[in-house]
């Protein structure tokens, strides 16, 4: 039996990578808009787009990379309706992302009804690295994946130099610290919040895109259930820093697959009580981590959540 | 070339005219969603008014709709005001449910009908109020972002439902559907109309929007209310207890969702299930922003959008018309409202010229 344990435990985890980089996207991408001073509660509605249309697509052509390009774009598209009402129009930042969820749980319900328990005949297919994957036991759970998750791992690591290392980066935390100070400098505001809501909704797209493309690939009615909520949640507990957010969604990663095998498993736990697991540890996460942040005055931007105007004397 | 100037007062005729327009341009985009998939919107817009007011009966239907909107909304609209965002509507909507179901099931027998259904609505304004609690409590002493917390508790409250009707509260003759047994006449609230499923919730959620209303214009609690959503810190440098207001306020907040939560089910399903239509409180969250957070308006713009509701369930039968209309239109509504907000805020000129 013990090599059985040993399959099971490099089962377990690689499956966690998968169902964590469904996590990772969006909250990079939450990461880098709330970095801005744009809070975009809309995550859960480009993610579902994105599920949708990266499903469509792949249903229709074929083209599985293409498929996750336009779910990307969809959910990129879907955050510039909060961008322009939160940015332009200074509108109330809370109400329009979740007005943003509810759209897209209304228009993927609305022109998802023709795909409902269709199948995708392929999903993204494995790519083995050589070399790496023969690390024991990190290099199946790791490197046995397929290309979205190398690139999430790619992600982490640009993202973080982007945004401690590079001018884009100083200029993105100093608008979201202080947007007068920043406009006095020379930053565009406007323009820096403008690029990294697109960006959030870009890598909330993929999310959805990945989701419906590998570890789903059917298309339900609310098939994101409540990942979008998760990826806010989990932007707090990785203290708006990338290589944090890896640890948060590869736990969120780790307790789905584990409840997902022991109800396949057939355990006599009832499988609401594993389901909920899930949002429960997201739900201590939050406060532990909201405490953790207070304790280190670690810096929530300044300006989340109040729009800038220019012109106000 | 556009230039913005802040606006001292805002006039009447733009509070009034600005979501009118809202929900014009909202019913707009909603019917470019259906042309997409080659129905005709016009007949679909048809569909739904006859669907939602055609007729002495779907009238009912819009009203039935309307009861959980309003007691969910008003008590939203007193959170909102302080800058609260409780999102957690849906699920003290299920612990309402939830606990005023226990009294149903074991006291049917020993209580008489106003007793018990007395019992059911204080138990399902105290599982709502407990639900609301938590997030309040994390919130006010912990600055946890009330948001997530508040979405999260959702699915907690969702799977624990589940947990339920799978598990312990199944009714065994229920062939294995997730059903408990269904109420005795005790537990059901009595109809206002006969002919229809017209409740005495109505007039709960009529009284709470009176005394929500009351509470916030006329009471200290409502001033300290303003204050606090005005401006956190002004509040604060004028002894103004925000911790203690925020508790209070979703007590009362998370208690009307309860009650809805216990009034849908006893005065419509009769039954405890899983599909207890807890989507209401999300849908709550657009009739308080559309009513500008003002209780009385409220009880129009609920009864407007289960009119809305009951008409896209009708055509989801009739026409296959998918009830994401409803969720596609109400957002579009809010998307212009929203933006519209701008206009109240502030002038607008154009290359100097002043247009509104």
């Amino acid at each position: 039996m013990r090599p059985d344990a040993y399959a099971i435990t490099i089962i377990l985890l690689a499956a966690t990578v998968e169902s964590g980089t469904i996590l990772l996207f969006p909250i990079i991408g939450e990461i880098f808009t709330e970095r801005s001073g744009i809070l975009n509660l809309g995550i859960e509605g480009m993610m579902i787009i994105g599920a949708l249309v990266g499903f469509a697509t792949a249903f229709m052509t074929g083209q599985i990379y293409w498929a996750f390009f336009m779910g990307m774009l969809a959910g990129g598209l879907a955050s510039l309706i909060h961008a322009f009402i939160s940015i332009t129009l200074r509108g109330n930042q809370v109400v329009s992302g979740l007005a943003l969820s509810i759209f897209g749980l209304g228009v993927t319900n609305f022109y998802g009804q023709e795909f409902v328990n269709l199948q995708l005949a392929h999903t993204i297919p494995q790519v083995i690295i050589p070399g790496l994957s023969q690390i024991p036991f990190f290099g199946p759970i790791l490197f046995k994946q397929d290309y979205m998750v190398y690139l999430s791992y790619i992600l982490v690591i640009i993202t973080w130099f982007i945004l401690f290392k590079t001018k884009a980066g100083i200029q993105l935390r100093a608008v979201g610290q202080n947007a007068q100070a920043a406009d006095a400098m020379g930053v565009n505001v406007y323009k820096v919040r403008y690029f990294w809501t697109f960006f959030g909704g870009l890598m909330a797209g993929a999310g959805g895109a990945y989701l419906t493309l590998n570890c789903a690939p059917f298309w339900l009615d609310g098939i994101t259930a409540g990942r979008g909520w998760v990826a806010i949640a989990l932007v707090i507990f990785a203290r708006w820093n990338p290589p944090y957010a890896l640890i948060g969604a590869y736990l969120f990663g780790a307790i789905n697959a584990l409840q997902f095998q022991l109800q396949s498993m057939g355990t006599t736990i009832p499988s609401a009580l594993l389901s909920m697991q899930p949002y429960f540890l997201t739900f201590i996460l939050i406060i532990v981590a909201t405490l953790l942040v207070k304790a280190k005055h670690i810096g929530v931007p300044k300006e989340l959540g109040i729009p800038y105007a220019r012109e106000e004397k | 070339m556009l230039k913005f100037e802040k606006r001292e007062n805002i006039p009447l005729h733009l509070r009034i005219l600005i979501p009118l327009i809202s929900i014009l341009l909202g019913v707009l985009i909603g019917g470019i969603a259906v042309m997409f998939s080659q129905v005709n919107p016009l007949t679909v817009y048809k569909a739904i008014f006859i669907g939602a007011f055609g007729s002495t009966y779907v009238f009912s239907e819009t009203i039935v709709v309307a009861i959980p909107l309003l007691l969910i909304s008003v008590g939203l609209i007193l959170v909102f005001k302080m800058n609260y965002w409780n999102i957690g509507a849906y699920g003290q909507y299920i612990m309402g449910a939830i606990f005023c179901t226990y009294f149903a099931l074991n006291s049917a027998e020993t209580m008489s009908r106003p007793i018990l259904l007395m019992m059911m609505c204080i138990a399902g304004m105290v599982g709502g109020a407990l639900w609301a609690l938590i997030p309040a409590a994390l919130k006010a002493y912990w600055k946890v972002n009330e948001v997530i917390a508040t979405l999260l508790l959702n699915y907690i409250a969702l799977y624990s439902l589940k947990f339920l009707m799978y598990g312990p509260w199944r009714n065994p003759r229920s062939f294995g559907f997730p059903l408990t047994k269904i109420f005795d006449l005790n537990a059901q609230l009595p109809k206002l109309i006969s002919h229809t499923r017209i409740h005495l919730g109505l007039i709960f959620g009529i009284i709470a929007a009176i005394i929500i209303w009351i509470i916030i214009k006329k009471t200290k609690f409502g001033y300290e209310i303003r204050v606090i959503g005005e401006n956190e810190i002004v509040a604060r440098y004028a002894g103004i207890n925000i911790a203690k207001n925020i508790i209070l306020a979703m007590i009362i907040s998370g208690g009307l969702a309860g009650l809805a939560g216990m009034a849908q089910i006893s005065g419509i399903i009769h039954m405890l299930q899983i599909e207890i239509n807890p989507d209401y409180g999300y849908t709550a969250i657009i009739v308080a922003w559309l009513s500008g957070l003002n209780a009385l308006t409220a009880m129009i713009v609920s009864f407007f959008l289960g009119g809305l509701f009951a008409g896209a369930s009708q055509i989801q039968i009739t026409m296959k018309v998918p009830i994401g209309i409803v969720g596609l239109i109400e957002s579009s509504i809010l998307f212009f409202l929203l933006g519209g907000a701008i206009l109240t805020n502030y002038k607008l000129y154009y290359k100097g010229r002043k247009i509104i």
